[in-house]
Order: structure tokens, then C-alpha cells, then sequence
């Protein structure tokens, strides 16, 4: 296997940190060396050949092949197992809906967020409860911080070039989670979207920050999500009124309560869609009076509809703290959703 | 320890954007404003627009607004400046 990337001979681990970080090719982190085998490695684990085309970014016309990403990759920490799901989160982030020069361009600092789904979740040792959020596991902190590098290293996505965010939020280092599917009645969020549940999965999501709400203090499942739909509308009084897609991550406690009451995802998605909902003129409220104009009693729903809505099952067995993600801009972005080893060249 | 390491960038050509030809005179022309649809743009290509017609005697100011102010431009937006003399894109952050 001829690679066909430029190689350097540096001297040791050190002087590797060093010619990295001096050229910008780094998250500020260290680095694992991209050596030849490491990269060789990964691409066997996917039988690509290195030039093997994943995609083109169509607005700046840069080509991703399967070499760069692997070479991401390794520098991000992953191991050749890891590979399956960042070659997938690239071929989502690259369909036409995903907009994906808009997502990392913005002024609006968005970070993508990566839900993964299926078999490959216990493979390659996710764990999708404590600290869910936070670092939980190497395979997801690894996914999240190849998409990053990539995105860095490929399309030049780094502050001040093509990244224009004016805050950005700590999601933009990695935030990758795996849905914990053995802790959960419902479906997966892959499946609900359209994959066979035998298969893995990747969703991207162009997202905010997460929200963290909390509710402890009650088992009917309306006051429960009635503390998400609040979040979902401060978000769009706050941040932005666009509805599009948001994610929800609901812990094991709120769960329990929910699937006790016989709620399945489908019903949580039909009851926020009715209650995240606001009136314009509750602009007034937070100091942005000055673009109501004549529309203070249009009314304005977080999700697009309610299959915009994306349930997480995740995080740790105790406490009542979920998660409201909201979505760049409205629906300017659209989550995707691939399977992780189908075929790069055919339509699914 | 001696490492062979690889280069992670995109080492292919990039196609770089190139200045449309600059022109000497504004007067008479056809300027036509892509706006990326923003609340700013509005009164920065109001007043741009004033300024074209009263200073410089440009002949007309055409609007063409984008649908989505994160992706480019359509296409039929680009087609019909191809009847400009002059097009002026802006950000209205």
C-alpha cells in the first residue's frame, strides 16, 4: 500500500509535538506520530485504498480521501478500530444537507455533534453513562477529537481561518457520545432514522452547547419534559427563534419514569413540538424588543416537526439532569444519519 | 528514536478565487448587490445604494438576496449577474 502523503524524519517523539503544533496542524493537544504503519493500519481495518475518495467539500472543492482522514486520526488517539466511524461521520457531515463549510465558518461556533449507534458502540468499548458528556470513554473523546483534526487539517477550519466563531464551545475539542441502548426500552436513534437496529451507526449534528436541566422532583412524564421544552425555549429566546433540529439527552432516572408511563421517543418528540413553542414578542423579555416589528404574536416552534427532534437514551444511572442541544441556525443545517461500512459509492 | 511521520493536510491544489477585472468608472454601470440576507445588510447597502446612485451616477442598483446566508449563492442568482457590470457581495454580521 503506497501512501501518498509528504513524509518528514524528525528525531523523536518531542521534535514530533513541536513540528506539528509550529505548522498549525494540531488542537493544542498532543499528538500521536501519524507513522506510516499507524496510518496503514487504519485504512486495512477499512480495505481502503489510501486515495480512496470519501467526499468533496463543494464550496472550497477540497477533495477527502481515506489517507487524510487516517492520518487525523491516529494523531487524534485512535487506534485502527475507531477508523469505521470517522470515515462514516465524514461521509455524513458531507451530504448537501449537512452544509458543512456554513456549520464551521460561522460566527455561531457550533461543534458537531456525533451519535453513535449499534453493534460497534461494545466493540469498540463505549460508555454511554457517567460523564456521558464530559470525556466518558477513549473511543468517543478519540472520534470526536479525528473529526476536529480533520476538519483543521483538511478544510482549514482553525480560529481565524475558515473557523470565524466568535465563541466556539468546548464541544469543538470532541463530542462524540454513544446512545446507551442496553439501558433503554426505545429505539435507537439510528433506527428511528431510517437504519436497520443490526447496524452501526453515525448521526451528525451542527450543535450548540449542551443546556443541562434538572427535575427531580416529579414522575409525571409532562413535568418532565416540560423542564426540557423551558430550556428549548430559552434557547430560542435567548440564542435563536429558527426552528430546526434539536437533540435531548434523557439520563436513566427520567428514563425510567418515562418508559414506566409508557412514553416511547415518538411521544416525547409530538408532546415538546406542542409545548417548545414561543411568541415573538417575548423578544422583549431578553433586550432584542427592536426586531419584533409587527410579528410579537407569531408563534414560533423549536423543531421544524417533531421528527427534527433527536432523543438520546444516555448518562450516567443516578440524577436528574438531562440535556437540551440545540442546532446552529434553524434548519440551515440538517442532522444525518449513515451507516457505519456501507458502501462510499451508493446511494442508501 | 527516528519517526517517519506523514503531512495531515490537504496537499492537492486548491482552486483559488480570482478578482473579477477591475473597472475604471462607475458611472453608468450595473452594480448588483448579493446580499447574504442578514438584518445588517439592510441598512449597510441602503445607504451603499444611495451613495452608488448620487455620488458615483451609477445607472442602476439591482438586489439579489441569498436564500440561505450560510451556503453560497443559487445559481439563478449567479446567472442573472452575469448582466452586471459590477457585483458587490456583503456580510451583514
Amino acid at each position: 500500500m503506497n501512501l501518498i502523503s509528504e513524509k518528514f524524519d524528525l528525531d523523536s517523539i518531542e521534535d514530533v509535538q513541536e513540528f506539528y503544533h509550529s505548522r498549525g496542524w494540531t488542537d493544542g493537544f498532543p499528538v500521536v506520530p501519524p507513522t506510516p504503519e499507524a496510518v496503514r493500519a487504519c485504512l486495512d481495518w477499512v480495505l481502503m485504498a489510501p486515495d480512496e475518495l470519501i467526499g468533496i467539500e463543494p464550496v472550497r472543492e477540497r477533495t477527502i480521501t481515506a489517507e487524510k482522514l487516517a492520518i487525523n486520526a491516529v494523531m487524534a488517539g485512535c487506534l485502527p478500530m475507531h477508523f469505521p466511524a470517522v470515515i462514516a461521520a465524514w461521509m455524513a457531515m458531507l451530504k448537501e444537507e449537512f452544509l458543512l463549510h456554513g456549520t464551521t465558518a460561522s460566527t455561531g461556533g457550533c461543534a458537531i455533534f456525533i451519535v453513535l449507534n449499534g453493534p460497534v458502540r461494545n466493540e469498540i468499548g463505549c460508555q454511554s453513562e457517567f460523564n456521558v458528556l464530559g470525556s466518558s470513554d477513549r473511543a468517543t473523546s478519540v472520534i470526536g477529537r479525528a473529526i476536529r483534526l480533520g476538519l483543521i487539517n483538511l478544510l482549514e477550519v482553525s480560529p481565524g481561518a475558515i473557523d470565524r466563531s466568535t465563541l466556539g464551545h468546548p464541544g469543538k475539542i470532541s463530542y462524540c457520545v454513544a446512545e446507551d441502548e442496553e439501558n433503554t426500552e426505545w429505539e435507537s436513534l439510528a433506527a428511528i432514522r431510517g437504519i436497520p437496529p443490526e447496524a452501526s451507526a453515525v448521526t451528525v449534528f451542527a450543535a450548540s452547547s449542551p443546556r443541562q436541566i434538572m427535575n427531580e422532583w416529579t414522575k409525571a412524564p409532562e413535568e418532565i419534559l416540560d423542564t426540557y421544552a423551558a430550556e428549548m425555549k430559552a434557547n430560542m429566546r435567548n440564542y435563536s427563534i429558527w426552528a430546526g433540529n434539536y437533540a435531548i439527552v434523557i439520563p436513566k432516572q427520567h428514563r425510567d419514569l418515562l418508559q414506566e408511563a409508557g412514553w416511547s421517543k415518538a411521544d416525547i418528540a409530538n408532546y415538546l413540538f406542542e409545548k417548545a413553542r414561543i411568541k415573538r414578542q417575548e423578544w422583549a423579555d431578553v433586550g432584542k424588543a427592536s426586531v419584533i416589528r409587527d410579528k410579537g404574536d407569531f408563534e414560533y416552534c423549536a423543531l421544524a416537526s417533531p421528527e427534527h427532534l433527536l432523543v438520546v437514551a444516555a448518562g450516567g444511572p443516578a440524577g436528574g439532569f438531562g440535556a437540551i442541544i440545540p442546532p446552529w441556525l434553524g434548519t440551515k443545517s440538517q442532522a444525518v444519519t449513515v451507516a457505519i461500512g456501507a458502501c462510499v459509492d451508493c446511494e442508501v | 528514536m527516528a519517526l517517519t511521520v506523514l503531512n495531515p493536510t490537504t496537499e492537492s491544489p486548491a482552486r483559488d478565487f480570482e478578482l473579477a477585472p477591475r473597472i475604471q468608472s462607475l458611472a453608468g454601470k450595473t452594480v448588483g448587490f448579493i446580499s447574504n440576507g442578514k438584518e445588517g445588510t439592510k441598512g449597510f447597502f441602503t445607504h451603499l445604494e444611495n451613495l452608488l446612485l448620487s455620488k458615483y451616477q451609477v445607472a442602476e442598483v439591482i438586489w439579489e438576496t441569498k436564500s440561505n446566508y450560510s451556503a453560497p449563492a443559487e445559481t439563478e442568482i449567479i446567472e442573472r449577474a452575469q448582466a452586471w457590470d459590477l457585483a458587490i457581495t456583503g456580510l451583514g454580521d
